[in-house]
């Protein structure tokens, strides 16, 4: 039925729910039992997911570690599994963030410790199966699940607000995701209609988009907006984002790290997942809209980060920022755009969880997180202040640190794409500079007052999990090839599902650049120059841009 | 002469067995009543739940052994369709007369009556559901609610009770006449010549283009009364009183059984006797449907009363289920109705069995006396959190798959507008749900509830793991709705 590694795979992404049901049977009073456990089940599953990082085929695009168990025959239902190279990266994520999540809980929850745990590992569980599943089914079963464990951390364990900002949360998640529903019932039906069969795989679905694009117009837009609102509800995107902020201010410091790390990382993998395989057509017809809303975010949420007084609010909203230029990146529709935007997801991950807890830090010593109560900190707490400056610096993008490389990527994708775009972008970024630097600055330097200097340097659990956060950000700045090399096929694939031909048009455009410089240089080929010729009248323009965009392939052509 | 009389002694002896079951029932009952009230003294009525229960499992056998076919001068048919409605209502019963133990013993008012009625309300229940002709339907729905307008002022030295029983009998009494008027146009519609619903059927699609308006007139006042019986927006005046003021149990009876069996009716009137003229009834029963979802779920929001919560959310799933009505296919329709009803019948009668368990003395039912629930009773927290959120159709849990399956079928039958008004606003009701999930869990415990015993406590962990791993057996539940089929 399953092979060994589909089963292992299963076995990684059920595991903490499975634990769950175990913690389940130990008495509340229990402490420390709760947060060593959960802890080591956390670390078992980022153990056991870590050979498919060494195991994962980077020169296919198929999924891998495929398996398939019928499970409603009469409606196309099956309990359909595998990864490739986009949910792979996400999955590891995933299980990456787990353990600091609760290593990160341990003094910040002073109650119903049991309960806390237990919907910690529930929502681990649901996180990662959304990005194993192929098929649409299962796929909304995990993305509504997720919800339930996300609302009791923030209603229970949230500050002030956190009724209010719990059901919020839930209330627009749901309501796109209802959406994003009858749209794939909809698709579901035309498919019937089509093959005469009834299936729900992901496959299947994706088999579907020359079929979609013989429909009318309004029939695409509609389904294509169905599946933007569920996605854009959850990535934020303006003007959807408006929950974002009170979760994050409302959430304890694990929930804001797994809500900034994974669960906005939904939106975007659904739409890389979901929208632009499924319905090409549609996302180009309303690609200036995606893209516009993008700048806006981009911009808009570097402004209003600009004037917060709250730490975490700043965070949140240059959330909005950065998941913005993600968008941008994976609208732009080009392999450059969209494997910036994936591994800028990654990046995002990774910093905006590291300031996350840096904020939580501060926050479990003062019960402040306003900017204007802290001043010098750097004095006091210098190892802090190291690692909140490295945090700091990777989400603006600092060269050698991981931020640089994915802003970089999707620059390069956006500016073939939508040129302008780009240089709004640009702005952005710079804004993100300006607002990260000047709170760091607030934060940390200048005159420290008496309540702040009796506030004590990290210890060494909270080293600890900050560390992995550290390495990574200096690994993925430093030498950044091994993410890119495994969403390369399936950005290739995905690329080639958008708009069929890209590929061998780029390669095309490539030659006759090729054949070009050649050609000046008076040692044309006679073969190459003749296999230029017959496209050279329609491809002309392209074939000027690409030197510029791809340099690569058309120096390798020249020697 | 004789000869007549010996055709009809054959008839009769012919069609018996199909009714076996309410006869059973009825025989039962009287004798329930005398002289089996002779044998408990005062102190000792509560022993009648469990022989009801026994009286039920015996119906439920005896239905299950019911051949297929039709009688009565084809008043009653037996088939899929009839049978599964008919299973359901009694499992509804069932769980109502096991939610009364407690509760009755509390207010000592345990009678031998009550559970004597519930049972000649199933008998009417249970002919609704195969009921073939306008006449037994009508008849039927009759027995039905005359029994259930006394289950609802059971309470007499109560006012609420009382008020609740006589409104609910004044407006069910209305919309009969209502109904009654409506089957007699469109019975004078169809040439007079007969009531049973193929014979219409046939007979509409035969009326001259004059008496369009007569056949328009009549089919409109048999939805109106229907939907009076469903309790569907607009005619839904008398639900939330009605509820608030029954005793628990008989509301958790209202909310499943009797729109269990008058679904049944509704699918079988419309999709047999007036499919021909469905132009006439559909777009008014879209805007009953719809309006049903919205009022349902957005007057949910407002009430402070539990019970008078889960009454607006049982309009609204009311709404829900009129959709499979709607479906052009009325054997998917019936399928899908079927379904969601079994579903709902489970996370309903679990939801009331907590609040049954919560109200100690008849008294709290209040959204608030559910406040930190989550740390007085963690189980009993955790079960009704779950049947809230499947109630709201959050997935993996049971309520989810209904709804997926119900709103399949529309998306397919072309009503996408009305599917996105259910979706919306069941995305509304998660709203109130977790009103509920809030005081459980976000809020500090007052006080001590008093525990109301093993009776509520079976049901609530049986529905709740029914609710819990029920879409994991979606298949299971997908091959007994494929039973419910008809001619």
């Amino acid at each position: 039925m399953f092979t060994a590694n589909t089963t292992l795979m299963l076995v990684a992404t059920f595991l903490p729910v499975l634990g769950a049901l175990v913690l389940l049977f130990v008495p509340k009073d229990q402490r420390r039992v709760f947060e060593i456990g959960s802890l080591l089940i956390m670390i078992a599953s980022l153990l056991l997911s870590l050979p498919f990082w060494f195991g994962y085929d980077r020169a296919s695009d198929a999924v891998q570690w495929a398996g398939a168990w019928t499970w409603i025959p009469a409606l196309g239902v099956k309990f359909s599994v595998g990864m490739d190279g986009i949910s792979l990266l996400l999955w590891l994520l995933t299980t990456f963030i787990g353990p600091i999540a609760i290593a990160c809980s341990f003094k910040s929850i002073e109650e119903r410790h049991k309960e806390y745990y237990i919907w910690m590992l529930v929502l681990q569980t649901a996180m990662l199966g959304v990005f194993i599943t192929q098929d649409m089914f299962l796929f909304y079963l995990f993305w509504e699940v997720m919800l339930v464990p996300m609302y009791f951390l923030i209603g229970i364990w949230g500050g002030p607000q956190k009724l209010y900002a719990a059901i919020k949360l839930f209330l627009y998640t749901l309501a796109g995701s209802v959406l994003m529903l009858v749209a794939i019932l909809a698709i579901y039906f035309l498919q019937h209609k089509a093959t005469g069969a009834y299936n729900f795989s992901l496959e299947s679905f994706q088999q579907m988009a020359p079929i979609i694009a013989q429909q009318s117009k309004t029939y695409q837009h509609l389904m294509a907006l169905a599946f933007f609102i569920g996605f854009a509800i959850k990535v934020p995107m303006f003007p959807f984002h408006t929950w974002l902020p009170d979760a994050h201010v409302q959430a304890p410091t694990a929930g804001s790290v797994i809500l900034a790390a994974i669960l906005l990382k939904m939106g975007t993998y659904g739409f890389v997942r979901f929208l632009l395989p499924i319905l090409p057509t549609a996302t180009k017809d309303l690609m200036p809209w995606f893209i516009a809303l993008s700048l806006i975010g981009i911009i808009y949420g570097a402004l209003v980060a600009m004037i917060q007084k709250d730490m975490k609010k700043l965070v949140a909203y240059s959330s909005v920022s950065h998941l913005g230029l993600c968008m941008l990146g994976i609208f732009a529709l080009n392999p450059y755009g969209i494997k910036g935007g994936l591994f800028q997801m990654i990046n995002h991950g990774i910093s905006t969880s590291g300031l996350f807890l840096a904020v939580g830090i501060v926050y479990e010593r003062r019960h402040t997180r306003m900017i204007a109560d802290f001043g010098g900190l750097s004095k006091t707490m210098p190892v802090y202040a190291t690692i909140f400056m490295i945090m700091t610096m990777s989400s603006i993008g600092l060269p050698l640190l991981n931020g640089f490389i994915g802003e970089g990527v999707i620059l390069m994708g956006a500016f073939q794409a939508f040129p302008w775009a780009a240089v709004v972008a640009t702005l952005g970024i710079i804004l993100g500079a300006a607002y990260m630097l000047w709170m760091f600055q607030r934060v940390m330097f200048g005159p420290i007052t008496a309540v702040n200097e009796k506030m004590e340097d990290l210890n060494l659990r909270e080293i600890l999990y900050f560390a992995p956060l550290v390495i990574a950000a200096f690994w993925i700045g430093l030498y950044p090839k091994p993410i890119m090399d495994v969403m390369d096929a399936p950005v290739r694939k995905l690329v080639e599902q958008v708009t069929p031909g890209f590929h061998a048009a780029e390669a095309l455009a490539a030659r006759q650049a090729a054949a070009a410089k050649l050609g000046m240089q008076g040692m044309a080929a006679p073969a190459a120059h003749h296999e230029a010729t017959p496209a050279g009248h329609q491809a002309a323009p392209a074939g000027h841009e690409a030197p510029a965009a791809h340099g690569e392939p058309a120096h390798g052509g020249g020697h | 002469m004789t000869g007549f009389a010996q055709g009809l002694l054959t008839a009769l002896l012919r069609d018996t067995p199909l009714i076996t079951p309410q006869l059973f029932l009825m025989t039962v009952a009287t004798l329930m009543l005398w002289p089996g009230d002779l044998f408990f003294n005062r102190n000792e009525k509560h022993k009648w739940a469990p022989i009801t229960l026994v009286i039920l499992a015996i119906t439920a056998f005896l239905v299950t052994k019911v051949p297929d076919g039709e009688g009565f001068s084809r008043m009653f048919r037996m088939d899929g369709l009839t049978r599964g409605f008919q299973m359901l209502c009694i499992l509804a019963s069932a769980g109502a007369v096991t939610l009364s133990v407690k509760l009755l013993d509390s207010l000592k008012q345990q009678t031998v009556e009550y559970y004597a009625l519930i049972l000649f309300s199933l008998a009417g229940m249970l002919f609704l559901c195969g009921a073939s002709d306008l006449i037994s339907v009508y008849f039927s729905i009759e027995l039905m609610a005359i029994c259930i307008y006394i289950l609802v002022a059971y309470l007499r030295d109560r006012a609420t009770s009382v008020e609740a029983g006589m409104k609910y009998f004044l407006l069910g009494a209305f919309s009969s006449g209502i109904l009654v008027y409506g089957i007699s146009l469109v019975y004078g519609a169809a040439g007079g010549v007969s009531t049973n619903l193929v014979d219409i059927n046939q007979a509409l699609a035969l009326t001259p283009t004059t008496s369009n308006l007569l056949v328009y007139a009549g089919v409109l006042m048999v939805l109106v009364g229907m939907a009076f019986k469903v309790a569907a927006v607009p005619f839904h005046m008398w639900a939330p009183d009605a509820y608030e003021g029954a005793p628990t149990p008989i509301t958790a009876f209202m909310a499943t059984a009797p729109k269990a069996a008058a679904l049944a009716a509704f699918l079988r009137v419309f999709g047999t006797g007036f499919h021909g003229v469905s132009s006439d009834w559909v777009l008014p029963l879209c805007y009953i449907a719809g309006a049903s979802m919205i009022l349902g779920n957005v007057a949910a929001v407002r009430q402070e009363s539990m019970k008078r919560l889960l009454a607006y959310s049982s309009i609204a799933h009311v709404g829900y289920m009129l959709l499979g009505v709607l479906s052009g296919d009325p054997k998917a329709g019936a399928q899908a109705v079927w379904l969601y009803m079994l579903i709902y019948i489970v996370m309903n009668t679990g939801a009331f069995a907590v609040v049954i368990y919560l109200q100690g003395k008849g008294e709290g039912e209040r959204i608030e006396d559910f406040k930190g629930l989550g740390r007085k009773h963690p189980v009993l927290a955790f079960a009704m959190m779950i049947f809230l959120l499947s109630l709201a159709g959050i997935p993996p849990l049971v309520g989810f798959f209904g709804k997926f399956y119900l709103f399949k079928l529309a998306i397919e039958q072309g009503y996408v507008t009305l599917t996105v008004i259910a979706l919306l606003t069941s995305a509304v009701s998660a709203y109130y749900y977790l009103g509920v999930v809030n005081q459980m869990y976000f809020k500090e415990p007052e006080g001590e509830a008093a525990p109301m015993g093993s009776g509520s406590v079976f049901i609530v962990a049986l529905a709740c793991i029914l609710v819990l791993v029920g879409t994991a057996f979606g298949p299971w539940l997908l091959d007994w709705a494929g039973k419910i089929f008809w001619v």
